[in-house]
């Protein structure tokens, strides 16, 4: 009962503390692969610590079966001590209520996240390989469309896809530094990054850690893109790239057929900001993290993605050590028993 | 199967390119004397018939019959099919990123103004900065 109370007031106070002390700090944009791996540990270790909460409720009368009962006979007696629930039958059916639906919809909502897009992206890819031209200089697909707009295919197959209207927009340098982009959403798989992300907030819409959550990550991701991309090109290439791409976007070219609309839909509107604040950031000089702080952020990270699965195998380590259980005594045993 | 898709493609190219509706015949002439420049094997009128149907069914094409043969015609544009991809991309909202992502955004036009002023600053203070030392690296 207590493994389960520490595990759930762990899991409510990172999801009340971590939205407002994480969103819009300055260091994640400094070091924002360091600020997507944290947000992933976050979200990832509340939603352990509930499902692990919710086991160790029902531990105490979990039934073991056969031989092995009465060879652990003694042991489970321990088990059951250690973990010991008052109200018994109905709190560990609950605890075991509660652990399956988290552990069911979590798992069914990043499934159906990662098999919409695969799905749309497949539709689409299978459109733009007939309407697409590979472009043999650049390795890009090229989509014959006034509008410049750059992005990317990410997952079996990716592409990076420009249109005729960017080509002719862009210089030589910013073309790089825009490709060098996408390729780098690619190479660092953003797309299960934002799948991973928009799946939690889907399963949980009401809770705010995974709405900040996926709203960071989806900034983070282009930070970390960008970054990547000014590695190889500078800094202004990029940022001249971003408000060509921004100016022009949207607006359809006096050529443009097929009554596109005459503006970006309401959703982008909200995002709007977002391109500006990273020219901002691009122009203002930018100044990484120092490498151990990154590291140390990082650990800080894993360690408390960690931290409940100690504190949920805790009581079962404890029962090693007396004499009752036959159990090896060296704790990294223990840990594959339990 | 890639050879299959790039069939597709170059009979919807020779579609595109045409005049008027083509034969199956037709198109089949097209490729092969494009493919006689490349020195590529010619193909067979049975494959072009195939795959042609394909893209029939699959919407790309419509056809009407001409004396014994079908006629086939593209129900759309290149230009529509890339306008709606580009369509597509927009519409991609700002909760459905894991789709595909974008490199492009709405700004108002004040922003770019801004923005567009604050980089002819940099470029020229960098260009000044090469003569005069480190003058422009604080920022």
């Amino acid at each position: 009962m207590n493994v389960a109370v520490l595990l759930l007031g762990y899991a409510a106070l990172i999801a009340v503390l971590a939205p407002p002390l994480l969103a819009r700090t300055h260091w994640a944009a400094r070091a924002p692969r360091l600020g997507i791996w944290a947000w992933q540990a976050l979200t990832a270790t509340v939603v352990g610590s509930v499902v692990l909460a919710g086991l160790a409720l029902a531990v105490p009368v979990l039934p073991v079966s056969g031989g092995l009962a009465e060879l652990l006979q003694a042991c489970s007696l321990t088990l059951r001590q250690q973990y010991g629930t008052p109200g018994g039958g109905a709190v560990a059916a609950s605890g075991t209520a509660l652990a399956l639906a988290v552990l069911a919809r979590v798992v069914w909502c990043l499934a159906a996240a990662v098999l919409r897009a695969w799905t749309e992206r497949r539709r689409h890819a299978a459109v733009l390989a007939v309407v697409g031209r590979a472009h043999a200089g650049l390795g890009v697909t090229v989509l014959e469309d006034a509008r410049p707009a750059a992005y990317c295919l990410p997952g079996q197959g990716h592409r990076v896809v420009l249109t005729s209207g960017a080509l002719a927009a862009l210089e030589p340098g910013e073309l790089d530094a825009v490709i060098a982009h996408e390729r780098a959403h690619i190479r660092q798989r953003h797309h299960l990054v934002l799948a991973y992300a928009e799946g939690l907030e889907r399963a949980f819409p009401r809770l705010s850690l995974f709405r900040t959550a996926a709203v960071e990550t989806r900034r983070l991701v282009e930070l970390a893109a960008d970054d990547a991309a000014t590695a190889r090109t500078g800094s202004l290439s990029l940022a001249t790239a971003l408000v060509e791409l921004a100016g022009a976007g949207g607006r359809p070219a006096g050529s443009s057929s097929a009554g596109s609309p005459a503006g970006p839909p309401a959703s982008l509107a909200a995002s709007g900001g977002q391109v500006a604040g990273r020219v901002r950031r691009l122009l203002g000089g930018h100044r990484p993290l120092h490498r151990a702080v990154v590291w140390g952020g990082a650990l800080a990270a894993g360690a408390l993605l960690v931290l409940p699965l100690v504190v949920a195998a805790q009581p079962a380590m404890a029962s090693t050590g007396t004499k009752s259980c036959p159990l090896p005594d060296a704790p990294v045993a223990a840990w594959g028993v339990w | 199967m890639r050879g299959f898709g790039e069939l597709e493609q170059a009979i919807m190219d020779a579609v595109w390119a045409a005049d008027g509706p083509l034969t199956v015949r037709e198109v089949l002439e097209r490729l092969n004397r494009e493919r006689a420049q490349e020195r590529a094997q010619e193909l067979a009128y049975n494959t072009v018939q195939t795959v042609t149907e394909i893209l029939h069914r699959k919407g790309w094409l419509s056809r009407a019959k001409d004396g014994r043969a079908f006629r086939y015609r593209s129900t759309k544009s290149r230009e529509e099919y890339a306008a709606s991809l580009i369509d597509q991309v927009w519409a991609t909202g700002a909760d459905r990123t894991a789709t595909l992502v974008r490199l492009f955004d709405a700004m108002d036009e004040d922003e770019v103004a801004e923005l567009r002023a604050a980089l002819g600053e940099r470029r020229e203070r960098r260009e000044r900065g090469r003569g005069a030392g480190d003058a422009g690296s604080r920022s």
